[in-house]
């Protein structure tokens, strides 16, 4: 009975587990209670996914992100609080903190009224900025929803958003448009390739000050493409920080709204498509990156035995082969990782600084990975060198590897022999020429006899 | 009777109605585009109207001092009106980027905007065709907004004249390296080698020569075989053995393997050196050499 409840525990933990790669505890910090009713599908779709939602007010005292110095929670979710600021508990450090310790973190702000300043300072830290007087909606006169904002034009109905780059994998996409109530735009600071875009707007759309009446030329900071409805961070230590700036999109009521463009046609919206790939990706159930195997060893044409394989010192100039097997975390399971196209996986042979930059081929697939290898001649350096592997993409979590090795020089039976150099020739006739002349002058000392009448003559 | 007339003017006049609600729209009228070189009056330089409905035919160059100007008046249903949004918005479709400067609008829909190189973004400047400029009018409520391309423009710039790069660091693929090799080491042509070889070679039948020219010869070989056979036929044999041994060193054997053979063949010479070399020291003394 015991052994049957203890099994039927670890299934359902398992099931429970099987969901997020790294953990199942959300934080949703939102104001009232009142509040969370209007997000109950969004809950219950987090619900269904294997999370444990626990709600917290700001102002609680019994909130806290860390237990005896540790994370109390693996992912936060954190609504606009309609109070000035997130309260003491939520502090920037402490949210940088929870980030800092792999905690995962979805931040919903609003334009609806003006952000905090605790919330514009914890972005700023992460180079986000929000627009100064923190109080910005973003409009625009060509994308916006005819049924709901027919006079305001602030609810954007906007396109899935596609890749961010060619080369770089799409999360986001899928068939439908997106209804975006009331959206605080964000910048993006340019010198940090941690952050990126997820869904900017249009270029036609503004922001403005729902405060003022028409906005003077100088006050508009942004336009465009430039601001950004959602965006991302990711640390270095891969934990995510999404910004979604309307709240407002999450709500039930938007999650299967009938929406209509100008001069477009009635379609119900895929909010809840993408709230899900949002959460999905925040949260670490998918674009999640893991090595399994790495091998290397010398390039030989059979079968490389145990011995043979991820040897310490190699010698110049070897022909070796190096492969990696990876997997990536799809939602529930591990998958065969692939390359988006026009990207590579790059294999670095350093010390110091690469002598190889190679790009790693996929060359086989088993059931939850990829092999990549390649093949390349160790350079004619001896030292210690590394194989590395550095493949930091937006929106995939980073893959480090490093492994080092030796490599020496050739040992001195390993050289060419001097017959075998054409240019020694010389030497050895001349060694061998010595040698046969030495014989034949003991020989000649031996045996000969003095020649009688030249000595004859001399005397 | 009666009813049927105020149905069918209802109708005419819903149906009058009707296109002026879905044609109201933003516009503007009485545009003009100058690009003003700097110090030129204000009349100098380049000017034209620009029409709501169509595009100039040639793209405006827009050089590195120049100042480009736009004026206009906006309008609601063609009454001038202040809108919510004038932007002139400059995109350029290869590469994707946008970016917009606002009118500056008075009340009565007079809007102008200057722009001047130095307000663009450094992206901009670098563009190898020419950017489309629109002009986007906007507001609330049910009008039309206006989104329409008034002029291509050509920015140019000062090649000589370096501006900053506008990399910023991302992550994504880095460029190939490939290990650059030292050479091979060569050897000379073989025929060089071939005749220093034969040059080398050659000194043994020069010495034998020379040798012969002096009168060398083995006479007394019958004589040293016949008092100490043995001791000559070995000490030969050891000196020649000493020199397979070398041989051997050479080709294939290690110092250990060459040294005790070294030790056996060198106290071999040495006994037997020592008994030939007697009997050479015997023919001394009988004044045979």
């Amino acid at each position: 009975m015991k052994w049957c409840l203890s099994l039927l525990l670890c299934c359902f933990l398992a099931a429970v587990n099987a969901l997020s790669s790294s953990g199942s505890r959300l934080l949703v910090v939102l104001d009232e209670s009142t509040e969370k009713s209007a997000y109950s599908t969004l809950w219950s779709d987090l619900e269904g996914r294997g999370y444990d939602l626990s709600f917290e007010s700001p102002k609680s005292d019994s909130l806290s992100l860390f237990e005896h110095g540790e994370r109390a929670y693996d992912h936060l979710l954190i609504l606009p609080p309609k109070s000035k600021g997130l309260g003491p508990n939520l502090t920037p450090k402490n949210v940088l903190d929870f980030l800092n310790k792999d905690g995962n973190i979805i931040l919903a702000l609003s334009g609806k009224s003006s952000t905090s300043s605790a919330i514009s300072s914890l972005l700023l830290e992460v180079d986000v900025h929000l627009s100064n007087d923190r109080s910005a909606v973003v409009v625009d006169h060509f994308n916006y929803d005819t049924i709901s904002a027919t006079e305001k034009h602030d609810v954007l109905l906007l396109n899935r958003p596609g890749p961010l780059r060619p080369d770089v994998k799409a999360f986001f996409d899928g068939e439908g448009v997106l209804a975006l109530p009331r959206v605080a735009p964000q910048t993006l600071g340019n010198t940090s390739p941690l952050i990126s875009p997820i869904l900017r707007a249009p270029e036609t759309a503004y922001a403005y000050n729902t405060k003022e009446e028409i906005p003077a030329a100088d006050d508009i900071e942004a336009t465009g493409s430039q601001l950004n409805i959602v965006s991302a961070l990711q640390s270095r230590n891969s934990a995510r920080f999404t910004i979604l700036g309307s709240v407002e999109a999450l709500e039930d009521k938007w999650f299967s709204a009938t929406v209509k463009t100008p001069g477009g046609k009635k379609t119900t919206t895929a909010n809840r498509e993408f709230a899900k790939q949002l959460t999905a990706w925040t949260f670490k159930e998918t674009g999640v990156l893991k090595v399994d195997k790495i091998e290397h060893h010398l390039a030989t044409n059979g079968e490389v035995s145990v011995d043979d394989l991820n040897p310490k010192i190699y010698r110049i100039k070897n022909e070796t082969f190096f492969s990696i097997e990876m997997s990536e975390y799809v939602y529930d399971k591990w998958v065969p990782f692939e390359v988006p196209a026009g990207d590579e996986l790059q294999l670095e042979f350093t010390m110091l600084s690469p002598f190889h930059r190679l790009a790693l081929q996929p060359t086989g697939k088993t059931e939850t990975s990829t092999i990549y290898s390649a093949q390349f001649v160790t350079p004619d350096q001896h030292g210690i060198f590394s194989f590395r592997v550095n493949y930091k993409r937006p929106f995939l979590t980073n893959v480090e590897e490093k492994h080092e090795v030796t490599v020496r020089h050739f040992a001195h039976d390993e050289y060419p022999r001097s017959w075998a150099i054409s240019a020694g020739w010389v030497w050895i006739a001349g060694l061998w020429s010595v040698i046969g002349g030495f014989l034949a002058f003991v020989v000649v000392w031996l045996y000969s006899a003095p020649v009688a009448d030249k000595i004859k003559k001399t005397q | 009777m009666y009813l049927w007339q105020a149905t069918t003017s209802f109708c005419l006049l819903a149906s009058a109605a009707l296109p002026t609600v879905a044609a109201s729209a933003w516009g503007f009228t009485d545009a003009t585009v100058a690009v003003q070189p700097k110090g030129a009056g204000i009349n100098g330089g380049f000017k034209e109207q620009i029409s709501s409905s169509k595009p100039l035919a040639n793209p405006l160059v827009f050089t590195g001092a120049d100042t480009l100007r736009i004026t206009l008046t906006t309008q609601e249903d063609s009454s001038a009106k202040r809108p919510h949004q004038a932007f002139l918005l400059l995109k350029d479709s290869q590469s994707g980027l946008d970016i917009s400067y606002p009118f500056t609008v008075k009340e009565n829909g007079k809007s102008r905007v200057e722009l001047t190189q130095k307000e663009l973004p450094l992206q901009f400047l670098t563009l190898p065709n020419p950017v489309d400029a629109r002009v986007v009018i906007g507001g609330f409520g049910s009008s039309e907004a206006y989104d329409h391309s008034v002029f291509k423009l050509a920015i140019e710039r000062d090649v000589n004249i370096p501006i900053p790069t506008a990399e910023a660091p991302r992550y994504g693929k880095l460029p190939e390296i490939h290990h650059t090799f030292n050479n091979d080491p060569t050897n000379p042509p073989i025929v060089i080698t071939l005749a220093f070889v034969g040059a080398v070679i050659a000194a043994l039948p020069v010495l034998a020569g020379l040798w012969l020219f002096l009168g060398v010869n083995l006479n007394h070989l019958p004589t040293a075989l016949k008092s100490a056979p043995l001791p000559h036929a070995i000490f030969l044999a050891s000196l020649t053995g000493f020199e397979g041994i070398f041989f051997l060193y050479y080709t294939s054997w290690n110092l250990f393997q060459v040294l005790p053979a070294a030790a056996v063949v060198g106290a071999v010479a040495f006994v037997s050196g020592s008994r030939a070399l007697g009997e050479v020291q015997g023919r001394r003394f009988a004044g045979l050499r």
